[in-house]
């Protein structure tokens, strides 16, 4: 086992560790903490995979505004669940909104479980044609500007439509109406 | 000496699961839009992945990453606003409390 072998499955296994932290702790604030690390194991990973332009997107994106917005999020709605309730295991909280029925808590777990072991399986199974790592592109940067704007133009602007369309309809549905 | 592909494809495969996991049992509507997000990124994971190693010369994945990255920005914003609207109006996020449509 190589060196980035061993460096990638520590950052991974951080990264697992936030992200099943994130399902399982009991507040939503430490939820959005954990998340952020995930994003951060994300992006690391990126990194590793000569990715550079998209892992400073990746911080910049998620660890910093999604992370940001969705603590915001937390923190305007004043529903009485959001604090959590910390009386109550993880499991006793998900057999307890499924109805106390311990079959339906379980059934999730086995789909999702069985869903990763199939993707792993079947990825060492397929037949990948793998090229040889100099023929990397290390100037990323340069390559995915070119490609943004000569092939992918049409989808770029559709992009930034999509983002309008995204700012306005979130600015109507958070606006008070008059009289509420 | 370079970095495994069936490495990086099984973390992402693991991570996709948890989100799925997550998506599936959590009832808080803010958490299920955290598993999104993290499957969201499993998914980016395979896509640079793929790139990296099968598509070496050309930024395609890359490329992709970014517009999924776009589309869950903008999910999010969205997201969070219905989950505000629905929170003060109803006093209470929980999905399994969101039952006007159910006949």
């Amino acid at each position: 086992m190589n060196l980035s072998g061993v460096l990638f499955l520590f950052v991974a296994l951080i990264t697992l560790v936030a992200a099943w932290r994130v399902v399982v702790s009991e507040r939503i604030m430490h939820a959005a903490l954990w998340l952020a690390l995930t994003f951060f194991g994300t992006a690391v990973a990126f990194l590793m995979l000569n990715a550079d332009f998209v892992a400073a997107a990746q911080v910049l994106v998620y660890v910093g505004a999604i992370t940001v917005l969705l603590i915001f999020g937390v923190m305007l709605s004043g529903a009485t669940e959001v604090r959590g309730d910390t009386n109550m295991t993880f499991w006793e909280r998900i057999t307890q909104s499924k109805g106390g029925n311990p079959v339906r808590a379980i059934l999730p777990l086995l789909a999702a479980s069985a869903f990763a072991v199939l993707m792993i399986v079947l990825y060492h199974l397929a037949d990948l044609r793998i090229y040889p790592a100099e023929s990397v592109i290390t100037d990323t940067p340069h390559a995915i500007g070119l490609a943004l704007f000569d092939t992918y133009v049409i989808p770029f602007e559709v992009a930034s439509l999509v983002l309008l369309v995204g700012l306005v309809g979130a600015i109507v549905l958070a606006t008070r109406e008059e009289g509420e | 000496m370079e970095l495994p592909l069936t490495y990086v494809l099984g973390f992402s495969a693991l991570l996709f699961g948890i989100g799925l996991f997550g998506a599936l049992t959590v009832s808080n509507a803010i958490r299920i839009l955290m598993c999104v997000e993290i499957m969201l990124n499993a998914v980016n994971i395979n896509l640079i992945a793929f790139g990296r190693y099968l598509t070496p010369e050309a930024a395609t994945g890359q490329v992709f990453t970014l517009f999924v990255m776009t589309v869950a920005a903008a999910e999010v914003a969205i997201g969070l606003a219905i989950i505000l609207m629905i929170s003060r109006r109803r006093d209470s996020i929980d999905i399994n409390k969101m039952n006007l449509l159910k006949w």
